[in-house]
């Protein structure tokens, strides 16, 4: 069966009434059923020198890279980029965790330095009641008053006669 | 022998042989309408490209058609006239070809009537025996364009036939 007879690629009835109309309508007279030219011998070396040209470049020719080729290609990236993306999220968790940190150290500092501050303006009220009270108290027992305060202190204890050594003679 | 099968686009070898010996002059002929400067070349050339697909096509024959197709006019583009469809089928003796000896001067005349577009696909659904899906394939257009540009040549073919508009005058 030849190539171009339509019936070997299952054509629909209408296409094939179609091209005998078109046929006879161009003066071509109907379909020659069977006219395959015979295979001689030049066409079938033609034939196979062409089809090992078809071998000879499919061996040489370069291939495309495969998905599975370029994946491999990819691989090495991907990892560093992995790599490079767990590293930079775990530097982004310890600043998060250090800022936290250091903002509480700072509340905290500020805690403390309002109770210091708390307890100096405490200590500074209770001095100044002793003095208001030391003052009151100087004005009404008649002495001078001291500007500052004053420490009672026992006398020393005077040392006996004999526990000393004239060392110069009186005088007679 | 099922590899064996697989080894040519055409099946077996004698298979092969026998498509190569009918469309290689088709093929030959097909690029020298286009114009074309080593249509022999070019008609084997698509029998290379063709053999060295891996993956298996499903129409050779319209695969065949549309390479020498794109290889004639890519040879041509040099000379910007692309818009060039099968002129050449009006020029006796240029195809030299067996479909030359077919078609007279009045087939070529009225085929020279037709629109290039209307042409092509006629030319190859009639005198090239091609189905309406290898048309669209190697035209790479919709097989109902294809349809149309046929229906479309041959009303332009009946109107050649009959100016008069339909009207039969019987003698």
């Amino acid at each position: 069966m030849s190539w171009s007879d339509p019936a070997r690629r299952f054509e629909p009835v209408e296409d094939v009434q179609l091209r005998a109309e078109l046929r006879d309508l161009l003066g071509l007279g109907p379909v020659v059923a069977s006219n395959a030219v015979a295979p001689n011998a030049e066409l079938t070396a033609l034939a196979d020198d062409l089809r090992r040209e078809a071998q000879r470049r499919s061996r040489t020719q370069r291939k495309r890279p495969t998905w599975g080729l370029l994946a491999a290609a990819a691989l090495p990236l991907l990892a560093t980029l992995a790599g490079l993306g767990t590293w930079g999220f775990q530097q982004k968790q310890r600043a998060d965790g250090l800022a936290v940190q250091a903002q509480r150290q700072e509340q905290e500092l500020t805690q403390l330095a309002s109770t210091h501050a708390t307890e100096v303006a405490r200590e500074r009220q209770a001095k100044e009641e002793v003095q208001q009270q030391l003052q009151l108290a100087s004005r009404k027992g008649g002495r001078r008053t001291e500007p500052y305060l004053v420490i009672p202190v026992e006398k020393p204890i005077r040392a006996g006669g004999g526990d000393y050594q004239r060392v110069k003679q009186n005088p007679r | 022998m099922a590899q064996s099968q697989l080894d040519t686009p055409f099946g077996t070898q004698e298979a092969f042989h026998a498509a190569f010996a009918e469309l290689y002059p088709r093929l030959v002929s097909y690029a020298r309408r286009y114009g074309a400067n080593f249509p022999e070349d070019i008609a084997q050339e698509a029998f290379v490209i063709l053999m060295q697909r891996e993956i298996r096509v499903e129409h050779p024959t319209a695969f065949l058609y549309g390479t020498v197709r794109t290889l004639s006019l890519t040879e041509r583009r040099p000379m910007k006239n692309q818009n060039l469809s099968l002129e050449v089928v009006a020029e006796p003796g240029l195809a030299g070809g067996a479909d030359d000896q077919v078609l007279n001067q009045e087939v070529r005349e009225r085929m020279r009537m037709l629109s290039p577009t209307f042409r092509e696909a006629l030319w190859l659904f009639v005198v090239e025996g091609l189905s309406i899906r290898e048309i669209a394939d190697i035209l790479d257009i919709p097989e109902a364009t294809v349809k149309t540009r046929i229906h479309r040549a041959k009303a332009q073919l009946k109107e050649q036939l009959n100016p008069s508009g339909g009207v039969h005058v019987l003698v």
